[in-house]
């Protein structure tokens, strides 16, 4: 990719590449949820197959709503890259596990965040933190 | 003159006087950037469970970011950084080098030596995340940094906290106050005696933590700040801290900011539970 240079047209394009990518190297192995430390915070993921956990997590990819483990530890995750670099076959679980929140939050098989109040937060804090001049200039 | 711009984020409006010596030191090392954040620079993170919401407001902060003619975009958010990387760039295209502000300032650390003439006598222990590191090796090169300063010892310890930063944690029952359980037994075991916060966002969930163990918690900034003499006040803390945050705020500055607001939207946050 050179300076300036788009890759893909937008976000949606972006997405469906990317998860016809990880559909296809993704082998099920279940290595990227073994190596995963934040199954520790998500009790309904105890016990879990991992195999079939991703597959669960693949099926919220494609719209489905997949199982509990697999909803459970989409929403749980942090981004801690372990999956990454467990996994053998470059899928890039990391970004496939936020790819699955966008689209069971779209379609309503995952909670939203419910961070309505964020930026009105930021803009308070901003008033209290910066001066108006700093405000003026930064924000 | 094409100028650096250094990006902030959103939730950093907490800390006014982090965003404020960012600027100072990347001036002083011959890097100025023009600090740009808050909702009219936002990455989308905040809306991304509404991914077409999150897609405008990052494409808004492209658009801003590529008319700017800016070099390089110097980033503070673990958060914001990622988008550049997974979202941003690929759809929108960057016209700009971005690096993080660890990245940023280590790269003119010989220029930073001098400057940290101030003896801190601390015994630091660093609040690393797994993550981020792998896009910015921010965990190795602010150890390298603080170690610069006079008096400071960082010690090393294997404890990771889980998520790419504490906002990760915040939202699953019982995974912040392990993580600062753990946190404060590595540094019980190393015999730390300062926490060093990475992110904002760790720093907001941490700096309670100095009301009730006998430890001492600054950001890296405020810490190398110390080691160059710059005076500097972490307001958010000292509001956290108090038994009564508006009155430690102030009527005035409460009343400049909307009563209304501030008791809406500040005070819940500042009052919130100790977790351990």
């Amino acid at each position: 990719m050179g300076p300036g240079e788009r890759v893909v047209e937008d976000w949606s394009s972006l997405r469906t590449t990317e998860r016809a990518r990880m559909t296809e190297a993704c082998t099920r192995c279940g290595a990227c949820f073994a190596a995963c430390p934040m199954t520790a915070h998500a009790p309904a993921t105890a016990g879990a197959d991992a195999a079939a956990t991703v597959a669960g997590v693949l099926g919220i990819l494609a719209g489905g709503a997949g199982d509990a483990a697999a909803r459970a530890w989409v929403m749980a995750c942090g981004r801690t890259g372990s999956c990454n670099a467990a996994c053998p076959h470059g899928v890039n679980p990391m970004l496939l596990m936020r790819l699955a929140k966008f689209e069971g939050q779209e379609n309503g098989t995952l909670p939203k965040r419910g961070a309505a109040d964020a930026m009105s937060r930021v803009k308070a804090f901003a008033r209290l933190t910066l001066t108006e001049e700093e405000q003026r200039s930064w924000l | 003159m094409a100028v650096n711009l250094f990006w902030y984020g959103c939730n950093m409006t907490r800390h006014g006087e982090i965003i404020r010596l960012s600027a100072r030191f990347l001036e002083a090392l011959g890097v100025p950037a023009r600090p740009v954040g808050g909702p009219s620079a936002c990455c989308g993170s905040p809306k991304e469970d509404t991914p077409r919401i999150a897609e405008g407001m990052a494409n808004r902060t492209m658009a801003r970011f590529n008319g700017s003619g800016a070099e390089r975009v110097i980033t503070w958010c673990p958060s914001c950084h990622g988008n550049i990387e997974d979202f941003m760039a690929p759809t929108q295209g960057a016209r700009f080098g971005h690096a993080h502000l660890a990245e940023a300032i280590h790269e003119q650390r010989e220029a930073l030596r001098p400057l940290l003439t101030h003896r801190v006598p601390a015994r630091v222990f660093i609040d690393r995340h797994a993550g981020f590191q792998e896009r910015a090796p921010v965990n190795t090169l602010i150890a390298e940094l603080l170690a610069m300063i006079p008096g400071v010892e960082v010690v090393e310890h294997p404890h990771r906290a889980p998520s790419y930063m504490c906002f990760a944690l915040a939202n699953l029952p019982g995974a912040l106050a392990a993580n600062q359980r753990a946190t404060l037994d590595a540094m019980a075991e190393t015999g730390a005696d300062t926490l060093v916060t990475i992110f904002h966002s760790c720093h907001r969930e941490m700096v309670g933590l100095e009301k009730t163990h006998p430890i001492r918690v600054l950001n890296w900034i405020h810490l190398l700040a110390e080691g160059a003499g710059w005076s500097y006040a972490d307001a958010y803390k000292t509001w956290r801290n108090s038994d009564d945050p508006l009155a430690a705020i102030g009527a005035e500055r409460v009343a400049a900011a909307g009563e209304e607001a501030v008791r809406k939207l500040v005070e819940p946050e500042l009052t919130r539970a100790r977790l351990v």
